[in-house]
């Protein structure tokens, strides 16, 4: 048996057939395709502004989510996470895998190390998100599939990334 | 006619239900996929299980086949479609960075999601990780900005660019999908065996019949290539609503900068005098007039030739706003506006206050002195064009 396998998950042929259908129907009913990092954006933005709402809204950045008075929250991304968070259950839920409070490690990995690479590359993710103008989902998958050219290249990019970084990070899972 | 929601199907509160519903989709597919476990989307990079490239690369194949045989048959328009702009730099620079956060933190943002939603607390620290970044780019913004603004190329779809349908395009991609999947594949049993652990063992059967079904509409949507193009909304004389010189003076009087017009005549001609102040001259055959597609659409555009029967370019037709020409051309603006009007030879109500509004607009273009008892003229200014786009 592979490590990784569960018996709770699709064949992956499947899997990508039923997600690219979402994402088509996405199109087909919006216009836009799918995504998630400017949702994290928009609440980091929005637990800023209640404490410092001028470092918010001087920003050159980060004042265009709030310019206006617009609140950074009303937004279809933030309700489509909302979803993505609620199929994310029911799919756990019923197939019998809602891990509540696992941190997944390698055998010797202590907690405080994986701890720290899930915070240092949810960091860079979250720079590298802005930067690009979207993540996996909102740039690599949506642009992906709608043969959008920037989109290729930020794909092929995350790809060797992840390649070129994947011995040195790979401690963690020892 | 789709999309849907961009041709006013429905408005922002079924639109935040609907992103709440395709959510949910996105959430199961993702979860059931295996993504809401760390260990297995960095196996990809470890080469033991490269379902991240299976499933990404047969969705993206999917609904690049689907938008090709909606759009194929016409039934969807996909420049209204909102794409992802091509920002060549920042977008493979954040790129890498972005595939150095992956293998480190285990998770993308999306499927940091799904993890944390099966209750996974490395995905909620990465989820963590991600808002402190984002607020770290707004604060570092003033000196990345150029950069983040480097190599734009605007809408760029490869359709586009390779001058290649999209449904032969889908299929490209569809082949090129197996291709990486067999070499994915072998890469799996290769790794595993040297590690002395099993490689995953999906069935194959499943695999092949996925991949067959989604090949076989591949291929079928080459049949949209037989399907007619529409003609192109700029035939040789664009059809423009008419608008008489009276008119188009009211306008100009009342808000000279509220509109856009177009001298027709050759430049020598418009040298001569004689046309409406304000115009720019571009004579209909001029190269350049194809700019006139370009405008933004914000005022009315209005075309004015010698006589209201000449050339109208071609450009004329592309423009996105309200375009017009004007009925009998300089001739008509010459008799109804430059030349003084003759007094009214009944009195009625309308022929009056018509004399007196034609009176007041010869002395507002030619200097000359107005009737005493001529009022300016009540102005219903010319329709402007209703923006387009926003919702998202």
């Amino acid at each position: 048996m592979n490590p990784t396998y569960h018996k709770a998950d699709w064949n992956p042929y499947v899997a990508g057939i039923a997600l690219g259908l979402v994402l088509l129907l996405t199109y087909v009913l919006m216009g836009f395709g799918l995504g998630s990092s400017s949702a994290a954006t928009r609440l980091a933005v929005a637990g800023v502004s209640v404490v410092a709402p001028d470092a918010v809204a001087d920003n050159a950045y980060l004042g265009q989510y709030v310019a206006h008075g617009a609140n950074a929250l009303d937004d279809w991304m933030i309700f489509e996470v909302i979803g993505v968070l609620l199929g994310g259950v029911l799919a756990a839920y019923s197939g019998g895998r809602i891990k509540r409070g696992e941190l997944l490690r390698g055998p010797t990995t202590s907690k405080a190390t994986r701890i720290a690479f899930a915070i240092a590359g949810g960091v860079l993710m979250g720079f590298a998100a802005r930067l690009a103008r979207g993540c996996t989902s909102g740039q690599a998958l949506t642009g992906g599939a709608a043969l959008a050219v920037g989109s290729w290249v930020f794909m092929m990019a995350v790809f060797a990334g992840g390649y070129v970084a994947a011995p040195f990070a790979r401690r963690q899972w020892r | 006619m789709m999309p849907i929601y961009q041709n006013g199907g429905f408005d922002y509160p079924v639109a935040m239900m609907l992103a709440t519903l395709l959510g949910v989709g996105f959430g199961f597919v993702l979860e059931r996929a295996g993504f809401g476990r760390a260990n297995v989307l960095v196996a990809q990079f470890h080469g033991t299980d490269m379902r991240v490239l299976k499933v990404m690369f047969t969705a993206i194949a999917t609904t690049a086949v689907g938008i090709g045989l909606l759009s194929g048959f016409g039934v969807m328009d996909v420049g209204k479609l909102v794409i992802p702009e091509t920002f060549m730099w920042p977008q493979l620079v954040g790129g890498l960075l972005l595939g150095v956060g992956f293998v480190i933190s285990g998770y993308c943002p999306g499927t940091a999601v799904v993890a944390s939603a099966s209750g996974h607390v490395d995905g909620l620290y990465t989820l963590g990780g991600v808002m402190v970044g984002s607020l770290l780019f707004g604060f570092v913004y003033p000196l990345v900005e150029g950069f983040y603004e480097a190599g734009d190329m605007g809408r760029l779809v490869f359709p586009d660019v390779l001058g290649i349908p999209w449904a032969v395009l889908a299929l490209a991609v569809a082949l090129m999908a197996v291709g990486s999947f067999v070499l994915a594949e072998w890469i799996e049993r290769k790794v595993s065996a040297k590690q002395g652990i099993d490689a995953p063992s999906d069935p194959p059967r499943v695999r092949n019949r996925t991949l067959g079904a989604l090949g076989a509409v591949a291929v079928g949507a080459l049949v949209t290539l037989a399907v007619p193009e529409p003609e192109p909304a700029a035939p040789k004389a664009p059809e423009l609503a008419s608008l008489s010189a009276v008119d188009l003076a009211r306008q100009i009087a009342s808000e000279p900068d509220g509109v856009y017009v177009v001298d027709l005549r050759s430049p020598a001609e418009c040298a001569k005098g004689g046309g409406v102040p304000g115009a720019m001259c571009l004579p209909a055959d001029d190269a350049s007039a194809s700019f006139l597609a370009t405008l933004p659409p914000t005022r009315p555009l209005v075309l004015v030739d010698a006589d209201g029967a000449g050339a109208v370019p071609p450009a004329a037709g592309r423009f996105a706003g309200t375009a017009y020409r004007v009925e009998g051309g300089l001739a008509a603006f010459q008799k109804d506006v430059l030349t003084a009007p003759a007094p009214p030879t009944e009195a009625t109500p309308e022929a009056l206050s018509s004399y007196r509004m034609r009176a007041a607009l010869h002395a507002r273009f030619t200097g000359a002195a107005a009737p005493v008892d001529a009022p300016m003229p009540t102005v219903k200014p010319v329709q402007r064009a209703v923006k387009k786009g926003g919702g998202c």
